[in-house]
């Protein structure tokens, strides 16, 4: 603040002034008699200077910042003791030379003692300004705003005091008892706010009460120094403030001597506040572990110690009953043998597993079978709400040694350690989603390659694809062959189920359509080189009993187009119509064939289940092949896409090129699902059959 | 999803409310592994309230279909909605279970 800056700015010269103006008028008065060349300052003088001193140095300590920092009490007394100490080590000495100067040279040299009198006089009441002040810091230590205010009115009253010998009021006796006692009653009442003891340790409390004897011997040896000297009848000063520096020094005085007891009868109980304490920094610790990202095992040993630490236990053990770790828990001045024999009793007794306290163990006939020096146990099971992690057992020699607090102190250091050993499992479980989550996006883009990346390119037709799974990985899957003779054999299909499973079929359909296109060397003729489809699909529903869950199947068409005969044949094994457009018709439409999926059946029955077809196409036919990831797709709704509303499409788009007849099937499909999850994957091709195109003459 | 059970002397009808998704299907699983379901004669399912079937729903079937035959327990579908039905027809189900358009006619099966 810049106003108290300056204020203690311009206070400083004044108070220097002013001690300087009451030194040199003591001065004057002293040498009266022998000078008389300068007439004597008027009392008033005296008084005006002095007060404006006191007013002074108070003013300034009060300006200064508050001198306590945090809870560091001990500091704060240290540098209180430190300062006066060495006033008051000033006071003595200059006194001590003043009657040492009296007996070498026996005179009555009032100057002398004027000039020691005025300095003790600014000693002592820069002592008194930073005491009270300090002792403001104390009072004031984490108070109502009430409590300020009342203190501010206790620094007025004190201020008012000033005035009483400065104006020169003669109040009659019994009126002035009634304000200085009032005061004093004011002083003792503030003097209760001792708060700040509570904050301190055993060794701090020790301490602090012997700097406050310090603080005492100080005050006593200005008092005692001015209660002699007040008789002395070289005093020629006149009696300075009385009642303000009465009043400050009783109330200094009474303070300290407050906080002494409650420092020194606090003492006992120092004892049960450490304890306190250090619960709260274990559980501090024990926090802070965990953040740390520690193991479970350390968890579990900062527990055990911190426990042991704690309620003082002679002997302890902890079971952690852990599936897979090595850590199988602790002891503590126990031995392996004398834990079995412990648990086996419990165990008869059914208390294994319970919160259970037994202060009279000796009294117990089946404790004293086992012959243990015990007298107290806590038993304190380590549990969630999920689970069961172990036991503590915490034992003491002498009976009754635990008490309810010691329970509510485990079960607190307990709960915390198992949200800790939950939160490790946790981050551990987060690990290992992480890492499968890595292996699934391996696994994506393994799958991805194994979907074909280059289109079969000739010039009798136009292909065009789409892929694309809403997981990471997907079940669908489309693939070409080029067989001999211009053909071309293009398989599409659909693993029931998604994710990791569904592409591992979906790899095997791959391999099985890779293996079973290959040219049968013992065929006998042309057409027994490949398998037709229906041959095919029955092959693949024998290789796939062998590896497909019971639930599991997969649908799946197969076409072989033969551009030398302008035909193709298919099967159909449970998968998506194949939707079509007739070039000499005009006319789009399903081939409603029948089939049944693979996997349905195992057993050589399938072959009747399925059924080639033929067609002859002709050069602008359309062929649409998909899976049910773009039929049931949903819109806004929950309607699904439908069958309708695709060959609604192709009876649209027929007469563009394969590309775009896909382009804009996929833009009518994302209109109509638009802000809806892709909820399954979605495959879709185009085939269009060009125009014969010229021969290249030979 | 919802799974109502009505037994008679030898017949057992579930009706199903719902889609039978992923997750549904699991229930209607556990329903089917029951061993006391293969003391009945016919096991009735009534579709009219089921509005959707996934590939998880028809899995459930289908893993049961063999299970059923081979302890001559007749499965039966009846009062089936039209796209549910395009589903089991376009798997090519409808071939390999009974599929019948009421309940009359499926006890009289």
């Amino acid at each position: 603040m810049p106003s108290s800056q300056r204020l203690t700015a311009t206070l400083l010269p004044l108070t220097l002034i002013s001690w300087v103006v009451l030194l040199v008028s003591t001065l004057l008065r002293a040498s009266q008699p022998e000078t008389a060349s300068l007439s004597a300052p008027p009392e008033w003088v005296i008084l005006v200077a002095q007060a404006v001193f006191a007013a002074g140095v108070f003013m300034y300590y009060r300006l200064q910042p508050d001198p306590l920092r945090g809870t560091d009490f001990v500091g704060l007394f240290r540098r209180l003791v430190l300062g006066p100490g060495i006033l008051a080590s000033i006071c003595v000495a200059l006194h001590l030379l003043e009657r040492f100067v009296q007996y070498q040279l026996p005179s009555s040299d009032r100057t002398f003692f004027a000039v020691i009198y005025t300095i003790n006089l600014g000693l002592f009441i820069l002592f008194l300004a930073s005491t009270t002040y300090t002792w403001r810091s104390l009072v004031l230590f984490r108070s109502s705003g009430r409590l300020r205010r009342e203190w501010e009115f206790f620094e007025i009253l004190l201020g008012g005091t000033l005035l009483f010998r400065l104006l020169g009021w003669e109040l009659p006796t019994p009126v002035s008892l009634l304000v200085i006692g009032g005061l004093a009653i004011f002083g003792v009442y503030l003097s209760g706010n001792q708060k700040w003891v509570a904050y301190l340790n055993r060794r701090q409390k020790w301490e602090v009460v012997f700097m406050q004897l310090a603080i005492l011997l100080c005050m006593t040896i200005f008092v005692a120094y001015f209660v002699r000297i007040q008789y002395d009848p070289k005093l020629i000063a006149p009696e300075s403030q009385h009642a303000f520096l009465l009043l400050t020094v009783f109330f200094a005085a009474f303070y300290a001597v407050m906080g002494l007891f409650v420092t020194f009868f606090n003492l006992p109980t120092a004892g049960v506040f450490e304890q306190k304490r250090e619960e709260i920094l274990s559980l501090q610790r024990l926090t802070q572990l965990i953040q740390r990202g520690q193991t479970e095992e350390d968890v579990y040993s900062m527990l055990f110690d911190a426990t042991v630490q704690t309620v003082e236990a002679d002997a302890a053990w902890l079971d952690v009953e852990a599936s897979d770790e090595m850590y199988k828990g602790q002891r503590y001045h126990i031995t392996e043998e004398q834990c079995t024999a412990i648990r086996g009793l419990l165990a008869d007794y059914n208390l294994g597993h319970i919160e259970y306290l037994n202060n009279d163990l000796p009294n117990s006939s089946g404790f004293r079978s086992l012959g243990l020096p015990f007298g107290s146990l806590i038993v304190m099971p380590l549990r969630s709400t999920k689970r069961q992690y172990g036991a503590l057992y915490m034992l003491k020699n002498q009976p009754q040694g635990f008490d309810r607090e010691n329970l509510g102190i485990l079960q607190t250091f307990t709960s915390q350690t198992i949200l800790s050993i939950e939160n490790l499992q946790l981050v551990a479980a987060s690990i290992q989603n992480e890492r499968v989550q890595e292996e699934l996006k391996i696994a994506s883009t393994v799958q991805e390659s194994l979907i074909p990346k280059d289109l079969p390119i000739d010039n009798w037709f136009e292909i065009s694809s789409h892929a694309m799974a809403a997981k990471e990985v997907g079940g669908d899957f489309y693939d070409f062959l080029h067989l001999p003779g211009q053909r071309l054999a293009i398989l599409i299909g659909d693993v029931s189920g998604k994710g990791i499973t569904a592409a591992f079929h979906m790899a095997q359909m791959k391999g099985i359509f890779h293996a079973l296109m290959q040219e049968n060397p013992l065929a006998r003729n042309e057409r027994e080189k490949f398998p037709v489809p229906s041959k095919f699909m029955a092959m693949a529903n024998k290789a796939l009993v062998h590896c497909l869950e019971k639930s599991s199947f997969i649908t799946a068409s197969l076409y072989i187009i033969d551009y030398e005969n302008r035909g193709f044949v298919f099967a159909r094994a449970g998968h998506c119509h194949t939707l079509y457009y007739h070039s000499i018709k005009e006319e789009v439409s399903y081939f409603r064939t029948a089939g049944l999926g693979l996997g349905i059946i195992r057993h050589d029955a399938y072959e009747k289940h399925i059924k080639n077809q033929f067609y002859d196409y002709n050069p602008g036919d359309v062929m649409v092949i998909y899976t049910d990831g773009i039929v049931e797709a949903r819109g806004a709704n929950k309607e699904e896409y439908g069958e309708d509303r695709l060959q609604q499409m192709l009876e649209r788009t027929y007469y563009l090129e394969a590309d775009e007849i896909k382009n804009m099937i996929l833009e009518d499909l994302a209109e109509f699902s638009r802000g809806q999850p892709m909820h399954d994957d979605q495959t879709l091709l185009v085939i269009k059959f060009r125009a014969s195109q010229p021969e290249p003459i030979v | 999803m919802k799974i109502t059970q009505q037994t008679t002397a030898h017949t057992l009808t579930l009706s199903l409310d719902g889609e039978l998704d992923a997750s549904s299907s699991v229930i209607l699983d556990t329903e089917l592994t029951k061993p006391e379901i293969l003391n009945y004669q016919k096991v009735l399912i009534d579709c009219q309230r089921l509005n959707y079937i996934s590939s998880a729903g028809l899995g459930v079937f289908i893993s049961h279909l063999q299970r059923f035959q081979d302890a001559n327990v007749k499965l039966v579908f009846f009062n089936m909605q039209e796209k549910v039905h395009n589903v089991f027809e376009i798997l090519g189900l409808d071939t390999l279970m009974t599929i019948v358009p009421s309940e009359s006619e499926a006890t009289a099966i």
